[in-house]
């Protein structure tokens, strides 16, 4: 029957054309919303992902890595008191401008960490290294940055915070989702920057937990010892970040809307394109019920022709998708392409294409036999 | 070997809105294998209605109906839809052949319903179509075939069902006169050789010599019968 529905679809070249191209556009659609969403939600944990530790400890009732509030240093020590804690970072993460060479202003945000240790900060150099900031007014640049600060490179300086800063080390891979740049300086300097958060106060700790000790356990006893903060494993705040960024701002909720409507209009395509093959060749099924054909039979030739639609669409649409991933992150945007998603979107399509076909299927189940002696 | 058809007292009715048509009333015949019956009457006469019950696509308002000695009245459409598959085989006016597949393809594929082994099928798929006379056309697509061919290739798809009983609906409906005699004489030749039963509902008076068995209908009735040559 595979080769009967494929037979079909080749005879009418110009329909199975028009039909190809809805399912192009539809699952195009949904590899690059799906795609969109999912890099939004890399980006929005990628520095806690990277960064070395188990445990991420927060002020109380953070709701993500971004807009955290400061809390007292000296938790460090709480921290590094209790059992199971190998060690203990502090790491500051906050608000600022930074002045534009040509005039007007960026928001910031500045990340503070230890650079003897690296703990929280950038993980991928492309130039320089993460000591280099070590005693002075110096900074990390991530290289996406050019879209918002305009170029720069080592040596450069720039106004941060109403003070001159100098640009020792271009990261890679440092985005945030709220689209401002950040950039790394040594704890203190970060402190001394934002200063909301104060000398004596730091924004995160991360700590990791001794090997042999379960970072679950390790994480009770710090809920247990340190008061008025918030602890999480790295997952766990990882994935609260997320959650935070795509739902309770409504960008993963316009996303999935976007892919659903994508969804029903690949369906309504190939239902339409399907159920009007069928009507045209509707005498010819009811021949093959006269001549013993079970519905069964029939169905699979309608299943058929919606599946080869939904693989030929899909794989146009993985090729085209992938072809323009570079232009996506030419555009400041990080479209995730994984083979997880390649498989969830090929499930999509199938489903969208075969329920589809549920039209004809009815269509199929009453035909009249009596219209076959119509002439 | 029961015989092919044995209905008594056959009927059909209708309800269009509160008034009861009769299509077919209270029909008795009986079909022999090996014969060909051509059954005539003007439209509205009752013979497609008759034509359909016969193949198991209409159930009966009333009456008895065996096929090869199966009781028809009794069973749900999954039972009739397996007497088809066993006994039954149809040709219709419009040929209903799959534009998109040759006429090979067109035959080839009953066989594939009917399970056949592949190199087996392939090979009875050409034998029938050069059976009904189209050898060289095997590999056309119904486009490139004219009425007659295709009505051939219709009935070689019929044959490839192996039905012991053949029904068809006007098959030289859209043929000329020479097409139409050719179909025509396959199809008796179907009965007379392969001992199979066939039954013609046509207009197509100019026919009438290649009937053995000549039945005409009007208002749902078989009005006369007779065979051939009396």
């Amino acid at each position: 029957m595979f080769y009967v529905a494929l037979k079909i679809i080749l005879y009418d070249k110009l329909r199975s054309f028009f039909t190809l191209l809805g399912v192009v556009f539809a699952v195009s659609l949904i590899f690059a919303q799906v795609g969109i969403l999912l890099g939004l939600m890399e980006t929005s944990s990628v520095v806690i992902d990277n960064t070395p530790g188990d445990i991420w400890v927060t002020s109380k009732n953070s709701r993500n890595f971004d807009f955290a509030h400061p809390f007292p240093e000296y938790l460090l020590y709480h921290a590094l008191g209790v059992d199971g804690v190998q060690w203990a970072e502090k790491v500051i993460i906050g608000w600022g401008v930074m002045k534009q060479v040509n005039g007007g202003q960026a928001q910031v945000e500045v990340m503070g960490f230890n650079p003897s240790t690296g703990v929280g900060g950038p993980w991928d150099m492309k130039e320089g290294s993460i000591g280099d900031v070590k005693n002075g007014n110096f900074m990390i640049v991530d290289e996406s940055a050019t879209k918002r600060i305009g170029d720069f490179k080592i040596g450069d300086y720039r106004d941060v915070m109403f003070r001159r800063i100098r640009i020792v080390g271009i990261s890679r891979g440092v985005r945030s989702f709220t689209t401002a740049p950040i950039l790394f300086t040594s704890y203190h300097l970060a402190q001394e920057l934002i200063d909301y958060v104060g000398r004596d106060k730091t924004v995160f700790l991360i700590v990791k937990a001794k090997e042999g000790h379960a970072t679950s356990k390790v994480v009770e006893a710090l809920r247990h010892r340190l008061k008025g903060v918030d602890v999480f494993s790295r997952e766990d705040f990882s994935t609260k970040t997320r959650l935070y960024w795509i739902f309770e701002t409504g960008v993963g909720v316009s996303f999935l809307l976007t892919i659903l409507v994508s969804f029903f209009i690949g369906m309504l395509i190939v239902g339409q394109t399907i159920y009007n093959s069928t009507m045209e060749h509707i005498k010819e099924f009811g021949t093959l019920k006269a001549l013993g054909a079970g519905n069964g039979d029939i169905y699979s030739i309608i299943l058929f022709q919606a599946a080869i639609n939904a693989f030929a669409g899909y794989l146009v649409s993985l090729v085209f998708t992938m072809l323009t991933v570079k232009l996506y992150e030419a555009g400041g945007m990080v479209m995730v392409m994984k083979w997880e998603v390649n498989m969830a979107v090929l499930l999509v399509t199938m489903i969208m294409c075969l329920s589809s076909a549920v039209f004809s299927i009815r269509r199929i189940k009453n035909i009249d036999p009596a219209m076959l002696f119509r002439g | 070997m029961p015989l092919p058809v044995v209905v008594k007292s056959l009927s059909k009715t209708y309800r269009e809105g509160k008034l009861e048509v009769s299509a077919v009333a209270g029909v008795d015949l009986e079909l022999y294998a090996g014969e060909i019956v051509g059954l005539f009457g003007p439209s509205g006469s009752g013979k497609t209605t008759l034509l359909s019950m016969l193949g198991c696509m209409l159930k009966p308002s009333g009456g008895e109906f065996s096929l090869f000695g199966n009781d028809v009245i009794a069973r749900e459409e999954a039972a009739l839809s397996a007497l088809r598959k066993q006994y039954i085989s149809f040709i219709f006016q419009a040929f209903n052949l799959f534009p998109a597949l040759t006429a090979f393809e067109n035959v080839m594929l009953v066989l594939k319903l009917k399970k056949v082994a592949p190199s087996l099928a392939s090979k009875k798929a050409r034998e029938l179509l050069e059976v009904v006379g189209l050898k060289g056309r095997v590999d056309f697509l119904p486009r490139d075939l004219s009425g007659g061919q295709k009505q051939r290739v219709a009935i070689a798809r019929a044959l490839a069902a192996d039905a012991p009983l053949i029904l068809a609906d006007e098959p030289t409906g859209n043929l000329d006169h020479e097409n139409g005699r050719t179909v025509m004489e396959i199809l008796k030749t179907l009965a007379s050789e392969q001992g199979r039963c066939v039954v013609v509902a046509t207009h197509d008076n100019r026919i009438d010599d290649l009937f053995d068995r000549l039945i005409h209908m009007e208002d749902g009735r078989i009005v006369s019968e007779r065979r051939w040559d009396q």
